[in-house]
């Protein structure tokens, strides 16, 4: 019960054949606690979509309002860093974010977080670096390797300079999957620690004697738990902005390939 | 990703059945790659719906919004400029007929003075006439009526000379000795 772990523990809910497919091999099929977290998650995204969109009027209501903020805040977003052409790629980045979005925020509802799973975080991030990839080549084809050939510097320099680009490059799936992982499995983990210090001080405090002076303990520890609840909300959405902002921003890198030098 | 996970990592998963709760107790759960597979295809699917919905359905229709919003405010903007110049216009074409209408009461108002004071003149001109004429009547009167009295003194001269002569002589001079001396005095 106290074990700060455990919430991220893959418990199968309905266990499916296994099968085993050609290119991919031996696959688990199972509908895990994390699928349903995906799936509401997903549900919700898409509902809150559909309701803000489906009746939008000129005048917005208070949830069309909502909507288009968040709508505004990533076109913006595309519009600024990749420039003319973001608005092509305004739905990638708006449909990552707003998943994102869901299954943070859902993580707070929740006893189970999505995005505190690396598998998620990492396929995300691989999906994004994919994209990317496959953009960078079919606008560019082989100029897309002047990326890691920095006009800037003098040439002498180039090949060394190149050489870090391209791992600082290659590194960018990782840091955007672990970046996401770490900051909701920490906020997660904290939460845990000191609401169960509350619960283990008021234990000790119920017992009498001594175990009183557990009380301010306990006391400090809910104070840190509500705020730290409020800073996990916080969290939550500025994760998925700062995926999002990433997301444009090595998008842009491959749009406008010599260029944006 | 989703290729080569579960395939390197199915020895584990049958690894971690067989020593469950150690690997339970020690390694973080998202490192139990058994689960990798399931979730991450999971996760692609609903990506791709979820892509596929918002490119092809929320998009464009926040966009016909936004837009629209964009085309209407515009639109009264346009107009409100538009009023904006036509009130211009007007409160120039005012100011353009209140000047007019000013210089012409200024016209009219020099007119007016400069009528009063030729017809003043006129009048003055008239009385000073008329003043005049009175004054000639006058003088000319005065004229006649000292003759008149001048001649009366030549009357009183001969009584008073005739008179003298007789207390004097005791005898009345004649006439004409009165004349000749009166005569030759008044001609010294």
């Amino acid at each position: 019960m106290a074990d700060p772990i455990h919430q991220f523990k893959i418990e199968t809910v309905l266990d499916l054949p296994d099968v085993t497919l050609p290119l991919i091999g031996h696959v688990d099929l199972a509908i895990t606690n994390s699928h349903i977290a995906m799936t509401i998650a997903f549900a919700i995204v898409v509902l809150f979509l559909n309701a803000v969109t489906s009746k939008a009027q000129v005048v917005p209501g208070r949830l069309q309002a909502v909507g288009e903020q968040l709508f505004g805040l990533i076109d913006n977003l595309t519009d600024s860093i990749i420039g003319h052409e973001g608005r092509k790629y305004f739905p990638f980045v708006f449909s990552i974010f707003m998943l994102i979005l869901g299954m943070n925020l859902l993580g707070m509802m929740l006893t189970f977080t999505v995005t505190s799973q690396l598998a998620i975080t990492a396929a995300l991030a691989l999906i994004t670096f994919g994209l990317v990839l496959i953009i960078g080549f079919v606008k560019n084809g082989p100029r897309f390797f002047l990326l890691f050939w920095p006009m800037g510097a003098p040439l002498a320099m180039r090949p060394f300079v190149g050489l870090i680009e391209f791992f600082s490059f290659m590194l960018r799936p990782i840091t955007l999957a672990l970046r996401l992982f770490g900051n909701m499995m920490g906020g997660h983990v904290a939460l845990k620690v000191f609401a169960g210090f509350v619960v283990t001080l008021g234990a000790m405090a119920a017992g009498g004697g001594l175990g009183l002076l557990g009380l301010p303990g306990a006391a400090l520890s809910l104070s840190m738990v509500v705020g730290l609840t409020a800073l996990e909300f916080l969290v939550a959405f500025l994760q998925a902005f700062v995926f999002a902002v990433l997301t444009c921003i090595y998008l842009n890198d491959v749009v406008n390939l010599g260029d944006a030098h | 990703m989703a290729a080569d996970l579960p395939q390197s990592h199915g020895a584990d998963a049958a690894h971690a059945e067989t020593t469950g709760v150690e690997h339970e107790s020690s390694g973080l759960p998202q490192f139990e790659f058994q689960h990798w597979g399931g979730q991450i295809a999971y996760l692609a699917l609903l990506f791709v719906v979820l892509y596929l919905l918002v490119a092809r359905v929320f998009t464009p229709r926040m966009r016909k919004v936004i837009d629209g919003r964009a085309t209407s405010i515009a639109e009264a903007l346009e107009a409100a400029r538009r009023v904006q110049s036509e009130a211009e216009g007007q409160a120039k074409a005012a100011a353009a007929e209140l000047a007019e209408a000013r210089g012409q009461s200024q016209r009219l108002a020099a007119e007016a003075r400069a009528a009063a004071a030729g017809e003043a003149a006129e009048r003055s001109a008239l009385e000073d006439a008329r003043v005049a004429e009175h004054i000639a009547k006058a003088e000319t009167r005065i004229t006649i009526m000292r003759d008149k009295a001048m001649g009366n003194v030549a009357g009183i001269a001969d009584d008073v000379t005739r008179s003298i002569v007789e207390k004097l002589t005791g005898k009345a001079p004649s006439a004409a000795d009165v004349k000749a001396a009166l005569a030759g005095r008044g001609a010294n």
